[in-house]
């Protein structure tokens, strides 16, 4: 729970010094009940578009500065796993991404890389989602997840199935990594959110299909957590996925969830898609690996709709 | 005004092997289509083969080197066919290396290029491509752009990619070896290689059915070049810088059937005795016209080539779907979309590799046996290798020959090149008892679905009505032993596959946030 401590901090000095930077700050302290009051440990946002929706949540868990520092090298891995268009909802909507990769540039990021290990051609997955073109104009950069040589075996000390795997050098490396999945339905993982999101930085996902694929979930979930997760649940895709078949699978819900805590983003997320987080197994498997809780009712959610 | 010609010349062949090289360099599949087919238009043997191929009436590239040919000779030789300005770049080293090394003429190999050619056309009319395949000059520098050019380039990307990151290029997959395509393009590299070496252009006066054949109608033509005995001092320079060793000083004769139009001749005679000469016009010692005998070869050249797209040909793909015994299932070889039916592809598949060379996913890959003997290195497609990726329509907008048609996106996702399979019995879901769904997650129809199933899990079903035999869910099945739990089934002869249907999703906005 280092964010966790951190945040505590940060708000705490915040306080001492009597002067609020930011109205994200002002709006948590005094909405979560008041000075003393713990931070926000989840935000969700409804009403607005995936750029709107990002800078009033980011604002509340402080900005990008609580979790970016100068000269920092930062992951933003989105959903780009396959070709198609960005109203098909297969890929993380590029505005949601370039917009992070905006914030983290803004807080000082030395490098904000952008990749994912995709299921169609990876250079096609890139343009066509429009991702690359977002993340460029940004400011940040694009690396390949098809060189195996960027991939390092690790190990995975609380994985019950998965005990090894070769992950992304940049996911290894980086000091900040931003989750950034797309809400999908999944034929079958069920759904696929934040945790579901991590197969694209290992190199054998063939592996965790052929194992139980929902205990490899959780398992690689206990191995480095993200610095923050924020789903996107601005197009969802409701079924047929993860890749869709047409615009007909997609509704505009306009979501957006952001928490340090996988399990608990993905218990919201899937409440928010209408089904019970019981029907997403791993989920409950994260849980019990202590990755994070599904208990909502515990966690100080700020909720707003724009 | 003669002396510029060689200039032009090599301006023009240098253009169109850079045309060549941008497109083998191109790994980030960025180039259009109408690149691939303007600068492969006046590929001889691909244009005619597209011409004869319905809808492909405008492809007259070849006509447009007939003309040429008919008005000044093989001018095709030394500026369209990569071969040859591949040819010419030899020759050209070996002078610098060896600069008072002197070519000489020889006599022409008359029986071995009329039987070459021979054998090439009685080929395609009782047994396919097979001889075109490896004589055609075009498809021998297409393949070895692809199997050995492309690899060298993309070490090359690959080595600047990982060690100056500064230059911002990414590293690629290497193409899987191909053993057949690889020798073959690397020993025709070599033959042309040290043929070019020790005899200029004697691949192209003695083996290449397409010289041979451009050779016979530039005996008629308006324009050749010629010696001017009265002003020749016969001091042989011309004969010395002649690549087709056709130039005769003794006789002051040009064997205007090898003549390659390279005009290395004309700059190299001080007396302006050599160049482009009106054939009508009496001098000293004229040409002979083409004997009846050539003339009549030529007509039947021309005559059995035509007669041999109207018969039907003999393909030896096998068909697909026949289930043999127990879960084995004779899953045939699934050819490109497009290309319509191993037979088309027998037809009229060259095998000069621009569709695998420029196919972004890979999939397609060269065959080796699995179209029969005479279907070698045909391209077919590679579920081992990657799938096919759903709205590309990469392949047949770069095929030259019309062997894989062209075909738009909405055509493209309908077309059924296989069709899926499934085996339960084998699936990780039923054998495990694990969640999975590879194969559904990359299909892109949901012809392969996930439907529940037991303790919560679902498991894949499949509509073959709307499947197109794309291979994704075969590359993705996790099974392994004894072989893929789903895989597709190759359609001899393509067919039309159902567009998927969806009914709009009923959505409730609600107020509240459900947590």
């Amino acid at each position: 729970m280092k964010r966790r401590d951190f945040l505590k901090k940060s708000i705490g000095a915040t306080v001492a010094s009597g002067t609020f930077l930011s109205l994200g700050g002002m709006n948590s302290a005094f909405g979560a009940g008041g000075f003393f009051a713990a931070p926000v440990d989840l935000v969700a946002v409804k009403g607005g578009g995936p750029e709107v929706m990002f800078d009033r949540a980011i604002a509340e868990l402080g900005g990008m500065k609580a979790f970016v520092k100068a000269g920092q090298t930062v992951l933003v891995k989105p959903n780009i796993g396959w070709d198609a268009a960005p109203e098909r909802a297969a890929n993380t909507n590029p505005l949601l991404v370039g917009k992070i990769v905006e914030h983290c540039k803004n807080a000082g990021a030395k490098r904000v890389i952008v990749f994912d290990n995709t299921c169609d051609e990876w250079t096609r997955c890139y343009k066509n989602s429009g991702i690359e073109a977002a993340v460029k104009s940004a400011g940040g950069e694009m690396v390949t997840g098809k060189d195996e040589k960027m991939y390092r075996e690790v190990t995975v000390p609380k994985g019950k199935v998965l005990k090894t795997t070769k992950v992304h050098q940049a996911y290894l490396d980086s000091d900040v990594i931003i989750n950034v999945p797309v809400m999908k339905n999944h034929g079958g993982a069920t759904m696929t959110l934040s945790m579901k999101n991590l197969m694209g930085v290992v190199w054998d996902r063939g592996f965790w299909h052929r194992n139980d694929l929902h205990q490899c979930i959780a398992d690689f979930a206990t191995f480095k957590k993200p610095t923050l997760n924020v789903i996107d649940a601005f197009n969802v895709m409701k079924r047929n996925g993860p890749r869709g078949v047409s615009v007909d699978d997609v509704v505009n819900m306009k979501y957006l969830i952001l928490t340090p805590d996988m399990v608990a983003a993905d218990t919201a997320a899937v409440k928010v898609f209408g089904i019970e987080p019981s029907a997403v197994k791993h989920i409950g498997l994260a849980e019990q690996l202590g990755v994070g809780t599904t208990k909502l009712d515990n966690l100080n959610i700020k909720r707003i709709t724009i | 005004m003669q002396h510029y010609f060689k200039k032009i010349r090599v301006f023009v062949a240098l253009f169109f092997m850079l045309a060549f090289i941008i497109a083998f360099s191109d790994i980030k599949g960025t180039l259009p289509s109408w690149y691939y087919n303007s600068f492969l238009y006046l590929q001889f043997v691909p244009s005619v083969l597209k011409f004869i191929t319905p809808g492909h009436i405008l492809a007259v590239g070849f006509i447009i080197v007939l003309l040429f040919t008919l008005a000044g000779g093989r001018v095709y030789c030394s500026t369209i066919c990569p071969l040859g300005t591949l040819q010419d770049m030899v020759i050209f080293l070996r002078r610098r290396f060896s600069p008072k090394s002197r070519l000489r003429f020889k006599k022409a190999l008359t029986v071995m290029r009329y039987s070459v050619l021979s054998i090439t056309i009685v080929s395609l009319l009782f047994s396919g491509m097979f001889a075109l395949v490896l004589l055609d000059p075009y498809a021998n520098f297409s393949r070895i752009g692809t199997h050995i050019l492309q690899p060298a380039i993309l070490w090359v990307n690959n080595l600047l990619a990982r060690t100056v990151p500064e230059t911002g290029l990414h590293v690629f997959e290497y193409r899987p070896f191909h053993v057949a395509s690889f020798t073959i393009s690397a020993g025709m590299l070599m033959l042309v290689f040290i043929m070019s070496v020790f005899r200029g252009r004697l691949y192209c006066n003695s083996i290449c059915p397409v010289g041979t054949l451009l050779g016979l109608v530039s005996k008629l033509s308006f324009y050749k070049i010629q010696i001017e005995p009265a002003s020749c001092t016969k001091c042989g320079k011309c004969q010395a810088v002649c690549k087709a060793n056709c130039i005769n000083i003794k006789t002051l004769e040009v064997d205007s059937s090898r003549c390659v139009a390279c005009y290395n001749c004309i700059p190299a005679c001080n007396d302006s005795s050599i160049g482009y000469i009106f054939s009508g016009k009496k001098i000293l010692k004229l040409n002979e016209p083409a004997s009846d005998k050539r003339r009549r070869l030529f007509i039947a050249t021309i005559a059995g080539y035509l007669a041999s797209k109207t018969l039907p040909l003999k393909a030896s793909g096998k068909p697909g779907g026949n289930r043999v015994d127990k879960g084995f299932y004779e899953r045939g070889t699934v050819s490109p979309p497009g290309s319509q039916s191993i037979e088309h592809l027998h037809e009229r598949c060259i095998s000069c590799h621009m569709c695998i060379s420029a196919c972004p996913t890979k999939v397609l890959q060269p065959t080796f046996l699995e179209y029969g003997f005479t279907g070698m290195m045909m391209p077919k497609m590679d579920y081992s290798v990657h799938f096919c990726n759903f709205d590309c329509t990469v392949c047949g907008e770069v095929c030259p020959t019309g062997a894989i048609t062209r075909l738009t996106k909405d055509e493209k996702t309908v077309t059924q090149i296989g069709k899926v399979v499934f085996q339960k019995e084998i699936c990780i879901v039923e054998t495990d008892g694990t969640a999975c769904g590879s194969c559904s997650e990359h299909c892109p129809t949901q012809a392969v679905k996930m439907v529940p199933y037991k303790n919560g899990l679902t498991i894949p079903h499949t509509d073959v009505s709307i499947c197109i035999g794309c291979g994704a869910c075969e590359y993705a099945c996790p099974v392994t032993h004894p072989h893929k739990a789903i895989f597709v089934v190759a359609n001899a002869r393509h067919e039309k596959a159902q567009k998927p249907q969806a009914e709009k999703i009923e959505h409730v906005e609600t107020d509240e946030f459900p947590f």
